[in-house]
Formats: structure tokens, sequence, C-alpha cells
């Protein structure tokens, strides 16, 4: 190949621009990585690294944000999928209006819905007209707790689990689908369990991926409704620290990307058969 | 009795003002093992028709009888149907074998009968070495032979083909229309087949439905629909026509005139009272002058090269005629504004 050609094929300009975006996500991140290991003065160490994660709070609240981000996930795909699934089947016509409500999350912040949360699910549910206490107040137990922290979680993530639930099955053809599984005999739990969901796949990996991202990293909901989550953590950390956030920030960069990577693997795979159609 | 019946269906969409009507007074009765097509412009009707067969949609009034059972309402499922999509609609987690026994599988048949009968479909759309692909890797027409073969596989009481090959290309087309055909007569099962396209509608079907505006227009094998077409609709759908605008010379001896020049259209005096246009197939027509046919000449206008024919377009006094004629390697081939002599037998041409 002539140099004429190769020139052609990074144009200047293209790669100026290419170099600037690669130095400005990475010089953050190379900072990150260097100030997390300078703990011990001139000395490079993984000190930081070695702190943060024997701290026993670590461990709790970052398994305590796991839980609830699978929680949050499951929750997620059972109330999403078979809602994005009818409106694309049945009432096409209130994809708009649905459309609008997922995107409310992004207008309203975190702490009108926790504060919303708290006026409603802090005083005990009395069967109307009686004294009597159908529910204790949610946020006075545990399980309690966690259900409104799963519920809210599942608002904040609405947009992107749904966006990519409803992207997915654009990308499917649902209908068709769905209309050539009935003719050959199938039940609606059959087609959702043998048809809709395995062609969802790398739809449901990103929205999941991206709940979970949220979950783990969200302060609001869990400070105000006083659980130990990561997020506080992280946040406290911050405060008070200076070396570990960064060995953590860093370690959660590194999570993300493996995400990313499993997204990219699975979309990948997905993505030619998907093309068949 | 028939094995299919479509009794009095019609389908309304909307209400109130914007109420669509989109079939209306369908009556059909489909005998067992017939090949049926509904042809028609986009927006006819006739793929509703055919999803109301399938139960994808309900007819607002009518009945349907499968084999004197009543699946007017029944859900999709419940009914034996089997469909082929234009879209394929293979489910793309699927190999061709799964795609092939998932019927079966629905139905709760054991692993060995679902592996035989996969094995039968696959032999029979000829794509023995294809059950463990994707349908991603097949190509367009091997991949709505594998739509077939799933419709087929659970061995439905009625096939219904929703304008298969409008994906494909040409000479596929033409492959795979023949290839339902033979398909459709060694099994004997009674199909629908939905299409736009006439020409595949005349080939495979034994019994045609020209459809308009959500009417039934006409119902008759290809033969009668192609030669003797009851409506203007179906004259001008169904292949070339020529529609020549006529005055009466002589009702009694059925002469009439086309521009300047007379020709007899036979005995139809009751016919010449209401209908005002000559109708007659640019085929009917040979070049040249020949006694005992009808004669006239104009001025060519208009030479279209399609290969095997010659589609000219001659001016006769002001009426614009389309003549085919057969191509031939030493023929001289008119040019436009040249003088052409035709002549078609009088028995060829009818009333409008």
């Amino acid at each position: 190949m002539n140099l004429s050609l190769r020139l052609r094929k990074f144009p200047l300009w293209s790669s100026v621009w290419f170099v600037i975006g690669i130095l400005y996500f990475f010089m953050p991140l190379y900072a990150t990585l260097d100030f997390s290991l300078r703990m011990e003065r001139d000395k490079i160490s993984l000190k930081a690294y070695q702190v943060a994660f024997s701290d026993g709070r670590f461990l709790d609240t970052f398994l305590t944000s796991n839980i609830l981000a699978v929680a949050t996930i499951i929750a997620s795909v059972i109330l999403i999928v078979p809602t994005a699934y009818w409106i694309r089947l049945r009432v096409p016509e209130a994809r708009r209006i649905v459309e609008f409500i997922t995107l409310m999350p992004f207008v309203i912040p975190a702490i009108i819905l926790v504060f919303g949360l708290i006026r409603v699910y802090s005083t005990p549910f009395k069967i109307p007209f009686t004294d009597i206490v159908f529910l204790e107040a949610l946020t006075t137990f545990e399980i309690g707790t966690d259900v409104l922290m799963v519920a809210g979680y599942m608002v904040l993530a609405l947009p992107y689990m749904y966006r990519s639930v409803d992207t997915g099955m654009r990308t499917v053809d649902v209908r068709t689908l769905t209309e050539a599984a009935q003719s050959l005999g199938a039940s609606w739990v059959t087609i959702m369990w043998r048809v809709i969901l395995p062609n969802l796949r790398s739809a449901l990996l990103s929205g999941a991926l991206l709940t979970f991202a949220i979950v783990v990293g969200e302060v609001v909901l869990a400070s105000f409704l006083g659980v130990d989550a990561f997020g506080p953590y992280l946040f406290l950390l911050g405060q008070h620290r200076a070396y570990e956030p960064a060995a953590l920030s860093f370690i959660a960069f590194l999570l993300t990307w493996g995400a990313m990577g499993i997204i990219q693997l699975v979309t990948g795979e997905q993505g030619q058969a998907a093309g068949a159609h | 009795m028939a094995y299919l019946k479509l009794s009095n269906i019609s389908k309304v969409y909307g209400s109130g003002k914007d109420q669509t009507l989109a079939v209306q007074d369908f009556n059909l009765d489909v005998q067992q093992g017939e090949f049926i097509s509904f042809l028609g412009p986009s927006g006819c009707g006739k793929t509703t028709t055919l999803r109301m067969v399938g139960g994808f949609e309900i007819p607002t009034t009518g009945s349907i009888t499968l084999d004197s059972n009543d699946i007017t309402n029944k859900a999709p499922n419940q009914r034996n149907v089997g469909m082929v999509f234009q879209s394929y609609a293979l489910f793309p987690n699927m190999t061709v074998a799964g795609n092939i026994g998932f019927g079966l599988q629905v139905r709760k048949e054991k692993r060995d009968a679902i592996k035989q009968r996969v094995e039968e479909m696959l032999e029979l759309i000829q794509l023995k070495q294809y059950g463990d692909r994707y349908p991603y890797q097949l190509s367009g027409g091997q991949q709505q032979r594998v739509a077939l073969a799933r419709a087929l596989a659970i061995r439905p009481q009625v096939l219904l083909l929703d304008e298969p090959l409008s994906a494909l290309d040409a000479k596929i087309r033409v492959d795979l229309r023949q290839e339902i055909r033979r398909i459709q007569q060694r099994l004997g099962i009674t199909t629908i087949y939905v299409t736009h396209d006439q020409e595949e509608a005349l080939s495979i079907s034994d019994r045609i439905v020209v459809m308009s505006h959500g009417l039934m227009e006409q119902t008759g094998t290809p033969f009668d629909i192609y030669n003797y077409p009851t409506t203007d609709f179906v004259a001008k759908f169904v292949g070339q026509i020529n529609l020549i605008r006529i005055d009466v010379v002589d009702m009694t001896k059925g002469l009439v005139k086309v521009g300047s020049q007379t020709i007899t259209v036979g005995d139809k005096e009751k016919q010449l009272r209401s209908m005002k246009h000559l109708a007659i197939r640019p085929e009917e027509i040979t070049a040249g002058h020949k006694e005992g046919n009808n004669n006239l000449h104009g001025k060519v206008y208009n030479v279209n090269y399609l290969g095997a024919i010659i589609r000219l377009g001659v001016d006769v006094d002001g009426v614009r005629v389309s003549i085919d004629v057969f191509n031939q390697r030493n023929m001289k081939i008119p040019k436009e504004g040249d003088v052409f002599e035709f002549n078609f037998p009088v028995e060829a041409c009818w009333l409008l």
C-alpha cells in the first residue's frame, strides 16, 4: 500500500481528534491510578488497595449493593419486558406516553423520589375508614426498606432498562416472531420464555449492566433510607480519606470495562443472529 | 361441504368517522387440497382475510369453518393452521432443525418423533445438510424454505402463505414458487397464498380470488381469470390489456369505429348498448393484414424492447393500442413514426 493510500485511510484531522479523545479519557484515569499507588511516601505500592479491601465495611456495603442490584434487575425485567412487549404488540399508540414516563427520572431528582417514598411508606397502611392496620410502615423494618430501595432503584434505572429492551424488541421484530410462534401452537408463556427472552439477551444484558452501575454507585436513596450501601460508603470514604477512594474508583473503572467487554462479546454473537432477520 | 368456508366475512378497523372497511362481504368455499391465491393490489384486504383465517384478526362479522368446526373466534395457537410470513420470521436463536421442530416440541411430541419429522422436512425442502445452521447463515431463499418446512412440520390443516416470495430476487422467486407448488401437490395440503404478483398467482393456483378495495372482484381458475375477466378491474389488473374506446356504427351487425376505422365485434348487440370499450390482450394482435379478421393500422409512437417480445405502442387515429410482437433475430423492428398494420380475430375481443 503506498503512502497516499495510507494517508487516505487515516486522514490527518481524524487522527488528531482521535488522539485528543484518547488523552481526554485516559489522562484522568492514569492520574487516578498513579495517585492510588502513592499512598506510601516516595514509593509505588498497592497499599491503598490493601487498606480499602481490608476494611470490613467495604465488603459488607459492596455485598448489600450487589444484592440490591440483582433484585432490581430481576424486578425490572419482570416489569419491563412484558410491558414493552405488550406495547409493541397490542398498544403501539401508547409507546410515546410510556417513553415519556420512562424519561421522568431524568427530570425529577432522586431526592424528590426518596422524600415521596418516605412520606408515603413511613406510616402504617390502614384499611380505609377503619383503624385496622393492614401493613406496618415499610420503613420500620429491614425487608420493607429493602423493598423500597429496590422500587426506587427500578424507577432510577427505568430509562436505561426500558430503552434497551425496546430497542432489542425492534431489532428482532417481536410481532412477526410472536405470530409465527402462535401459528405453531405456542402459548404466551412459551413465546416469552423460548422466543422473546432469548432474542433479547444482549438488550437485557446491557440494560442489566447499566442498572447494576446505577445501583452500586447510588448515594441519595440509600443515605435517606438509612441503608449501608456501597454508594454512601464510597461517599464517606471520599470525605475522610484520599488514596483509598482513588483505588476504589480505579477498580470501578475496570469493572465497568469488564462489563462492557461482556456486552460486546454477547452483542457480537447475537448481532449476527439478529442480522439474519 | 367445503373444507374451509368463509361466510359473509367483513373486517372493520377503527370506529366512528375513522372507520375503515378492510374486507366486506367475503364468501369463499375452499376444497380440501386446493391451492387458492388471493390476488390484488396493496390495501385490497387480501392479507387481512388471510390473517382472519390464521386467527391473527377476528372478523367483525361472518364466520370461518374448518373441516366443519367453527374457528372464527379461536386463538391462532388453537387452529392447527401453518403460516409462512414475508419476512421469514425464523427464530434467530434456534438452528434450522430447532425452528422446524419448534411446533412439535410445543405439542410435546416425543424426541424421536420430532427428530424424524425434522429430517423428513429437511429432505422435502432439499436442505438436508443445513439442520445445524442458524438462520443468519442461510440465504433468503433457504430461509423461506425453512419457514415453509416449519409451517408444514406440524401437519396443519391449512397452509397460509403471506407474500412469501416478495423479499426474494426474481430468479429465486420463480424457482421457489415452483417448489412451493410441488410440495403442496405432494402433500395435498389445502393452501391459501397471498400475492400482488399476477404471474405468481396464475402459475401456481388452482383458483384465484381477485380482490380490490376489500371486495372480492372475481373467483375462478387462472384460465378464466385471464381470459374471461368479469370486471374492468380484473381485466386491467391481471395481465396487459388494451381498453379501446369505440363508437357504435351498427348495433345489430356489431359494427364499431376505432378512430375512423370500422371493425366488427361480432354478435354483441346487448352489450353494445351499455359497454363502450373494446378489450383485447396485446398478444392476440398480429402484425400485417388478414382477411376475415379485424384489420387496423396506425402510427408507431413507442417501441419497448422486452427480450422475448417487443411491445409496440400504435396510435390509431388518436386511439392508443399496445401490441406484443415475438422477437426474432432476423426481424425488422418497427421504428417510431412507421405506419403499422395489424389484425386480430373477432372472437379475441370482448366488451367492457
